[in-house]
């Protein structure tokens, strides 16, 4: 009885990092965004489906390699990425100095833009596919099973595995190594220092907007290819998970909102032992308020770098 | 020619007009200082030179281009840098980071030469080079904005307030530092309200007050002028005592 206990609890372990790891995905696009303009891009979920969409119509298409999927979806999800910040962001941005650029009126108008956004692509979507789940060809889902002695995994959940570690580390990559992360991180902690050192921060922030949305396309497709579903609502929810991990993890600190996705993939997923399934959305809802209450700036936001 | 000249300079932030006409001109290689109280817009005149904030009217001309309403990031590329206001430095990034971004306009195979040359003018920014730049002390913060404007290869630094808050003895310390960034080639503008410091070291020097030029002239005659000294030099005082 322990041993398939064990077994059944460490399957669940492995969903939850993969599903931990796909929320940590969607999570850094809302904390690069929220790192630079101190606003939350409630638009971001649907850039998570409009990747979905884009990788099944390329799938459809022409059928081309895995990689070449994703990394197209990856440039579809920045173009979006870039539309959305000219469309949602840049109108209601009036100067560029940092009382501006993080003050009441622009996180409050931006809320709203981004959320009008979000509902108008929804709803496009909706209308061009259907509201239905759409068939995704056989040969492209990433349902072939591993079994590891008594686990049995699926090769999505290595790729996703593997895809996350590897945008992951590129990200950190990018920010800490080369110019454009430097001046994400730059624009972050001092905009107008940012400003003095010859930083242009329209570009800075609309290179953030294409980093942020290609990661949440990617986790988009390689989502919908592993679950079998792919349909208009599917950003929503990873949308809020990854909102939560945000949060919980102190609103900019990526390493946090990374650990915060992980941790709420697992807890969800390992939850099934003793919920139903469908209470497991409970689980990162109850998080969220547990950490707001006790603490209340996230779990890793005290004094840590924004971004 | 002067490196950098104003003529009629002016800024309106709101509807309040800031700087009613400044006309200021800094020949190359020298230092002039800008001093004047609180509140007379000299801080404005810094941003508005460095592409901040726009100007209304008048002309901004440097090294014989117009830069006036020129964005802040095409203000850097002509070669014209500041060490602003408050710092600005990058509080939570280290001192190297901090530098670094400062050479973000020049390319990227000449940061480690100048990164050298930034640390040889401040050793105490060495043994620091990985510490959160948001830990150093306030002059060391200076030292650390200075060296961050240098990396951008300025042919003219703008100096914004650099003793704000500064023990005197940091002060002076920085000041010596002013002149040894000039005698190596750079021509330096410096706001200032401590006026006893900066025309120590300037060659020609402004007055400015309420938005206008109110006094100019060599900096040692400043120094004797009794409005100067009566509004700035603490002349009060000095006939008391």
């Amino acid at each position: 009885m322990p041993d398939i206990f064990d077994a059944y609890f460490a399957q669940q372990v492995i969903n939850g990092i993969s599903l931990g790891l796909v929320y940590a995905l969607v999570a850094i696009g809302f904390t690069l965004i929220f790192g630079i303009l101190n606003v939350v891009n409630f638009a971001h979920g649907e850039i998570y489906t409009v990747g979905a969409f884009a990788g099944l119509l390329l799938i459809v298409g022409a059928a081309p390699p895995l990689l070449a999927v994703v990394l197209l979806v990856m440039a579809v999800g920045a173009a979006a990425g870039v539309g959305l910040e000219r469309l949602a962001f840049r109108p209601i941005r009036r100067f560029s100095d940092e009382a501006s650029l993080k003050s009441r009126a622009m996180r409050e108008a931006t809320l709203l833009s981004s959320l009008a956004v979000s509902i108008v692509a929804r709803e496009v979507m909706a209308h061009v596919f259907g509201g239905e789940m759409r068939i995704i060809p056989q040969a492209a889902l990433l349902q072939d099973v591993i079994t590891l002695g008594p686990l049995t995994l699926t090769n999505g959940n290595l790729i996703i595995f593997g895809a996350s570690v590897v945008m992951l580390g590129g990200l950190q990559f990018m920010l800490y190594r080369t110019r454009v992360g430097l001046s994400i991180r730059a624009v972050s902690n001092n905009v107008l220092g940012a400003r003095h050192v010859g930083i242009d921060t329209n570009r800075t922030i609309v290179a953030t907007f294409a980093i942020g949305s290609s990661l949440g396309a990617a986790a988009g497709i390689l989502v919908g290819l592993y679950d079998g579903n792919i349909y208009p609502y599917m950003g929503f929810a990873p949308g809020i998970k990854a909102f939560v991990a945000m949060v919980m993890g102190g609103l900019s600190s990526i390493p946090g909102a990374v650990i915060c996705a992980l941790l709420l993939g697992v807890s969800e997923s390992v939850a099934t032992d003793f919920l139903s399934s469908g209470w497991k959305d409970l689980i990162a809802y109850g998080l969220l308020v547990v950490t707001l209450i006790f603490f209340p700036q996230g779990l890793f936001g005290h004094g840590r770098e924004r971004v | 020619m002067a490196l950098l000249e104003l003529t009629d300079v002016h800024v309106t932030m709101g509807v309040q007009e800031i700087l009613r006409g400044i006309s200021i001109a800094v020949p190359e290689r020298a230092i002039v200082a800008v001093l004047g109280g609180n509140g007379v817009g000299k801080t404005t005149l810094m941003r508005a030179i460095s592409g901040i904030y726009g100007i209304t009217a008048g002309s901004i001309r440097f090294d014989g281009q117009e830069i006036g309403n020129t964005p802040s990031h095409g203000i850097v590329r002509h070669g014209l840098a500041q060490a602003p206001e408050g710092r600005q430095i990058f509080g939570t990034m280290t001192v190297r980071e901090n530098l670094i971004l400062g050479g973000i306009t020049v390319p990227q195979g000449e940061i480690s030469g100048l990164l050298e040359k930034s640390l040889e003018l401040f050793p105490v920014l060495k043994e620091r080079l990985n510490q959160k730049a948001g830990s150093l002390s306030g002059g060391e913060q200076q030292m650390l904005c200075i060296g961050r404007a240098l990396m951008a290869k300025p042919k003219l630094l703008l100096l914004d307030e650099p003793s704000l808050g500064l023990a005197p003895k940091v002060v002076k310390q920085i000041f010596d530092l002013v002149k040894r960034i000039r005698d190596e080639g750079a021509t330096i503008l410096i706001v200032e309200q401590n006026a006893k410091a900066a025309l120590k070291v300037a060659d020609t020097a402004y007055v400015v007050e309420g938005g206008k030029v109110a006094v100019e002239g060599k900096a040692a005659d400043l120094a004797k002028d009794q409005r100067v000294i009566d509004a700035y030099l603490g002349g009060a005082a000095h006939a008391k005592g």
